[in-house]
């Protein structure tokens, strides 16, 4: 800026007002708002708001259910958690295997587009799609459940509390690992084909290969699987909507969900707000260290 | 108007297996049990899924049937809440014996078990009147309310005319005469309703629905409120969700029961 001349800042400034006002208009101000109004209740200023949805026990609304039970329903910020644990190594694992195998196998395109197919899909049409994935009746989990002779899974997932929440997580597993391979794939292309060639000349199995190069050569692009996934799961909302509404018995409620029922269902946009910002601090701890890695990768 | 007048049948369909409508509970439990032993019948009734609300449509015909058209009306006003005894027994008593010996099918999308309960995989079916123009043959259709039932839920349309229309007494006329002769005109076509205005004879209705206006005048039955529409709000969808917890896991009664106590507005 120093070195500018004033015709040049000028010209700068005339350059970045219009996006900066569509921007203060349109994410800065709603989120000042949201953040003020999840501080305003009855009038006054207080943190009454986070108590109150912090605390709530109807199983619909619950953040965190105090009651232990081994199966569903917990509360939505353990659903979310209980998401990443789960999807986030298998979007990992999965990715990466796939992205490794599926480059010397015959085919390969068609499974790939079969993964990606989940990526594109409209989030109502992937919701719907999950719910036939998990009926009993058509649904391919249900029927190898039932072939193995498993009762419990051999029924309609997404409508019992011990496995509706499970089904969404797997569903979820498959519309996102589109997103992983193609990662996986792009960072697999950059790795120097003589560093594998040198390996097999030394008499390097595929598996060391795998294990001592591939994996550790992927792992900026393992980084931003994990961070990236770990953000979706917290956001997700539309699958979750379509398949079971957050239930049965509120055993598949996450964060969004939780929000849009205060907001859009029992009108208390204070509330609505209070969950947000929770779900919004929550996204923000991955998405600063994804930031990180960019800058990082960008001053490299 | 519409109707949700109780569990609809095909009369093909009992009439191949010699079944007839129940006069009380135990021949409805004795039906169930027929109708179970139907090679390739899944299960007696199907329960349709939509966010939940067909499973409290049938859990309001329960409670109006065997806790009376009152405890509909009173659980509505919060005056009777859902922990009360009485309230209890209509469940413990009807309608979870019923789950626990898989008379109702797991909850499944509403219009698609349409097909399935349509080709015998199911006996019975409760739903709205608006079923009769989802079948492939209405003629063949015919319905039963639970036998000890003195009302079933019904909800007329509304039509409001704007204050500022230019034309406003036309449209009052107009709405004059859909409230009136032009219900004849409505009910006399496949719209699945019955009209308010008493005056329309029986035989201009469309046949499908002259049954089920006979069948509901005759036995004097009360048009009740829907309960859940007329709550609303946030209770509607925790009463939807947990019918269905409560339809996969019959065991839950009494929490559910707390559970929607606790959210249930109070008088």
């Amino acid at each position: 800026m120093k070195n500018l001349n004033k015709e040049s800042k000028i010209d700068l400034l005339l350059f970045l007002l219009p996006p900066l006002v569509v921007l203060s208009i349109f994410v800065i101000y709603p989120i000042i708002g949201t953040v003020v109004l999840s501080f305003i209740s009855k009038g006054t200023f207080s943190l009454s708001n986070y108590y109150e949805v912090l605390t709530e026990s109807i199983p619909l609304k619950a953040l965190i259910l105090t009651r232990l039970e081994p199966t569903p329903p917990w509360g939505a910020l353990i659903h979310n958690a209980v998401w990443i644990l789960i999807s986030v190594p298998a979007v990992v694992l999965l990715g990466m295997i796939l992205a490794y195998v599926l480059r010397y196998v015959f085919g390969s395109s068609f499974v790939l587009g079969t993964v990606f197919l989940g990526m594109v899909l409209p989030g109502v049409v992937s919701g719907l799609v999950i719910r036939f994935m998990f009926d009993d009746s058509i649904g391919i989990f249900p029927r190898i459940f039932a072939v193995l002779g498993v009762p419990m899974l051999s029924k309609t997932w997404t409508i019992y509390p011990q496995t509706a929440l499970l089904a969404l997580i797997l569903g979820s597993i498959w519309l996102w690992l589109g997103f992983s391979v193609t990662l996986y794939s792009a960072g697999l292309d950059s790795i120097p084909s003589s560093m594998i060639e040198s390996a097999l000349v030394d008499g390097a199995s595929q598996w060391q290969i795998f294990a001592k190069i591939i994996v550790p050569q992927l792992r900026p692009v393992t980084t931003v699987v994990i961070l990236m996934t770990v953000m979706w799961v917290l956001k997700i909302f539309d699958i979750v909507y379509v398949v079971t509404g957050g239930g049965p018995g509120g055993s598949s409620t996450v964060l969004a969900m939780i929000m849009y029922m205060y907001f859009a269902s029992s009108l208390e946009y204070h509330k609505a707000a209070a969950v947000a910002v929770i779900l919004a601090l929550l996204t923000l701890i991955p998405a600063y260290w994804y930031i990180r890695i960019v800058l990082k990768g960008e001053r490299e | 108007m519409w109707l949700k007048p109780g569990f609809w049948y095909r009369k093909s369909f009992f009439q191949k297996y010699g079944l007839s409508e129940p006069k009380s509970y135990d021949e409805f439990v004795q039906l169930l049990e027929k109708i179970k032993s139907i090679q390739g019948v899944k299960n007696p009734i199907a329960s349709g899924d939509g966010m939940g609300w067909p499973l409290s449509d049938i859990v309001e015909h329960f409670i109006i049937a065997y806790g009376g058209p009152q405890m509909q009306l009173n659980l509505i006003s919060g005056k009777t809440r859902f922990t009360d005894p009485s309230v209890r027994r209509v469940f413990e008593n009807y309608l979870v014996p019923l789950l626990q010996k898989k008379y109702f099918s797991e909850p499944i999308e509403w219009t698609t078990v349409i097909p399935k309960w349509w080709a015998g995989e199911y006996g019975l079916y409760f739903m709205g009147t608006w079923i009769t123009g989802m079948v492939e043959d209405p003629n063949d259709l015919d319905f039963f309310p639970l036998p000890e039932s003195k009302g079933v839920v019904g909800g007329a349309d509304y039509a409001f005319v704007p204050k500022y229309s230019k034309n406003v007494d036309a449209a009052v006329d107009f709405l004059k005469f859909l409230a009136t002769e032009g219900q004849g005109v409505h009910a006399s076509v496949p719209s699945g309703k019955i009209p308010t205005w008493t005056k329309v004879p029986v035989s201009q209705l469309w046949k499908p629905m002259q049954s089920v206006y006979t069948k509901i005048t005759q036995r004097g039955m009360a048009i009740l409120p829907d309960l859940d529409d007329s709550i609303g709000g946030d209770w509607q969808k925790l009463f939807w969700d947990q019918l269905k917890l409560l339809w996969v896991n019959p065991g839950a009664l009494d929490s559910v029961l707390k559970t929607l106590e606790s959210a249930q507005p109070k008088p």
